[in-house]
Formats: C-alpha cells, structure tokens, sequence
C-alpha cells in the first residue's frame, strides 16, 4: 500500500489526445455510431426511448468512472466515453424535443447558455481552458461537461437547420463542411485555438450525422443506400481501426524515446 | 444556399397560389390546400401507407396482436427514412409521426381496445392520405 501512495501524488500525463486529423476522424464517425446505436436499440431491438437512454446513461457512467481512473490518455478508453457521450448527448436533445415538446429553438438557446456557462466556471476555476493541461481530476470532469453539451447543442442546432431550413444531409453535408472549413481557416490565421476547437467540435456532430445519413438513407431519398446497420458497422470498424492505430503509434513512440 | 432560398421560395408562393377551397357550408377555407402542399412534399408515402392498410385489416378481423406486430414494421421503417423524409416538409412529417406514435401506442396498451386502435389507426391513414384525394 504504501508504494501506491507516491504514483497518486505524482503528476498525471495528459488525459486526452493530441488534435490531429485522425482524431477528427475518429470523432465525427463517432458521433455517427452513437447516434444510430442508440436508435438501433430504441426502435429494432424495442427497448423504447426510456430504457435505451437509461442503459446508455449507465454505461457512460461506467466508461466515465474507467476514464477518470486511468492515469494517462488510453485510446480505447477516451473514444468509447466520447462514443457513449455522443450518445447520451443526443438523446438528451430527442427527450427535450420528443417527450418534452420543448421548442428547438429554446433547447439550441438553452444549451448554447449552458456551453457558455461551463466554459466561464471552467476558466474561473481553473483559469485556463487548453485541452494540453487536462492533467487533474477536475479539470478532466470539466472537459467532459463541455464534451456533453456540445454533443447536445450539436444536437439541436443541427435538427433546427432540419426543421427551420429544410436543411437535408445533401446540404448539410456541405453547409457544415464549408462551417468547419471557415473555422479552419481562422485557425490557421490564429484566432484563438481554444475557440476554434470548441467551434469545430459542435459543428462536427451534425457534419457526422450528416454524413451517416448520406450513405445509410435509401437511394429514394438521394442516399447510397448502405442502410443505417451496415453504415454504423462500417464506421465502427473505421474506428475501432483508427483506435487500434493511434494505440500501436503511441506505443512505438514511447519506447523509441528513451533511445533518442 | 441559394438552392434553400430558392426551395423556400417556391413553397411559400405555392402556398400562396392554393386556391382558396369552397366548403359544403359555403365557407371558404385555405386549410385543405395548405394540408394537401404538406403531404404532397413528404413525396410518396405509399408504401407506409400500405402497412397501415395491412395493420387497419387486422383490427377489422379482431387480430389486436397481429396489428400489433405489423405495426412494428411501420415503426421501423418510418423511424430509418426519417432523415430522408423530414427535411421535405417538417409540419407535414411531424403530423404523420405523431398520429404514428398514437397508433403505436393504442396497440401497445397493456389491455388493448379495439376501438381505440381503430380509431387512432384510421386517422393514421387520413393523415397519410396522398394530395388530392382527400
């Protein structure tokens, strides 16, 4: 016992990934997987709305408890919480809008309050945002916060572009591409990282949902016609590829290190 | 965008174009042709349309669970051509869903009355009735 006692005090490394190109990637086909996971369990296998949530909620719970404990980022560990983040953060919007009859309108304000609001406490507390130094406990549970509700804004913001616009995935595959592309730019021109991360990662939820659409919709509708089973498998098996990736790179450049 | 702008400006003129409907009591009303432009632009819903038909025919013959498992069939398929559907004509989608959800939920009822399920699965059908024949 006494030899675990110096491990707590040490330092932990940082508990979430380098933002790179994979880890968009892996992202936006999460978002995709969560979504239809979940509707997959509600409407095929009749779970219903309620009990489907309530599972999720629980293995969130679950992936969240495996995440807080590890002492440094795990990418299998990280991306199933982000998954069943995505997850329980879109059906929170589908509760509000469905059960609830709560206006998109309303819930897009609401959560984009909310956002604002947990990024302020956020940086009140920890006077920084960066997603480098997500070294402590708290500042872990506050990044999972925002991660939540963007998924939700995400969410509602993107159903209202449905509903207000008449915005289809076609469309929205591109509106939201040419969103992030701005955002990308801004970034390269220096705006605030900080900023421009958070911007990407709400618009990448309808992006994602767009794009599962494209390919699941049948051809009727102007979709590739995959279907929403086989698009979800084969978006799993991207990232549970990707995943594997990153986790084999991160191992093989760990141990060149201390031959440099 | 400007294919949007150009969407919605075409159905806010078609709206506006519908010529106003002469009722049986000689009131004149837009609603039916509002209603008619809603379902029109969901496209062809036959094929939804032709379950609820199936579900309709089992309740007349007294097969409650029969209906029940057929409308399970409605549900499933609605639920996966909703991403394609919806973007057409949001009022007009949630007006089926609804009347969908109401449908489901009457042939799920712990003791289900054949009554109830009649009436939520006709209506159904009205509102999944296809322009211009109403």
């Amino acid at each position: 016992m006494s030899t675990t006692s110096p491990v707590r005090s040490s330092p932990m490394l940082n508990k979430v990934p380098e933002v790179t190109l994979i880890f968009w990637a892996i992202k936006i086909l999460s978002t995709t997987v969560g979504e239809t996971g979940a509707d997959y369990l509600a409407v095929h296998v009749g779970l219903g709305a309620n009990l489907t949530t309530a599972c999720m909620a629980s293995l969130l719970l679950a992936a969240l408890a495996l995440q807080l404990r590890t002492r440094r980022y795990t990418p299998w560990i990280y991306w199933l919480t982000v998954v069943l983040v995505s997850t329980v953060g879109t059906q929170i919007t589908d509760l509000l809008t469905d059960r609830l009859e709560i206006s998109l309108y309303v819930s897009t304000a609401v959560f984009a309050c909310t956002l604002a609001a947990t990024f302020t406490i956020w940086f009140a507390v920890e006077r920084t945002l960066s997603i480098r130094t997500i070294v402590t406990t708290r500042r872990e549970l506050f990044y999972w916060a925002a991660v939540l509700v963007t998924f939700a804004l995400g969410t509602a913001a993107g159903d209202l572009a449905t509903e207000a616009l008449g915005l289809g995935f076609a469309l929205g595959l591109v509106v939201f591409g040419v969103l992030i592309a701005f955002v990308a730019v801004f970034h390269t021109l220096g705006a605030n990282p900080v900023l421009t991360f958070w911007l990407a990662y709400i618009l990448t939820r309808p992006l994602g949902a767009s794009l599962g659409d494209l390919l699941s919709q049948s051809q009727n509708y102007g979709g590739v016609g995959l279907g929403t089973i086989n698009t979800s498998l084969a978006f799993l098996t991207m990232i549970i590829a990707l995943v594997a990736w990153v986790t084999f790179e991160g191992d093989r450049s760990e141990g060149a290190d201390p031959a440099q | 965008m400007k294919r949007l702008v150009l969407a919605s400006t075409i159905g806010v003129l078609s709206l506006m174009s519908g010529e106003p409907h002469r009722q049986a009591d000689g009131r004149v009303s837009f609603m039916p042709s509002a209603e008619a432009a809603m379902s029109s632009k969901l496209g062809d819903l036959s094929p939804f349309r032709a379950i609820v038909v199936d579900v309709a025919g089992l309740i007349d013959k007294g097969d409650l669970a029969g209906a029940k498992t057929r409308i399970k069939d409605l549900e499933v398929q609605w639920d996966d051509a909703e991403a394609g559907l919806k973007p057409r004509a949001a009022a007009g989608w949630h007006t089926v869903d609804k009347a969908i959800d109401r449908a489901l939920e009457a042939l799920r009822a712990a003791t289900p009355d054949a009554l109830t399920c009649k009436q939520a699965v006709s209506a159904l059908l009205s509102v999944m009735e296809p322009a211009g024949k109403s």
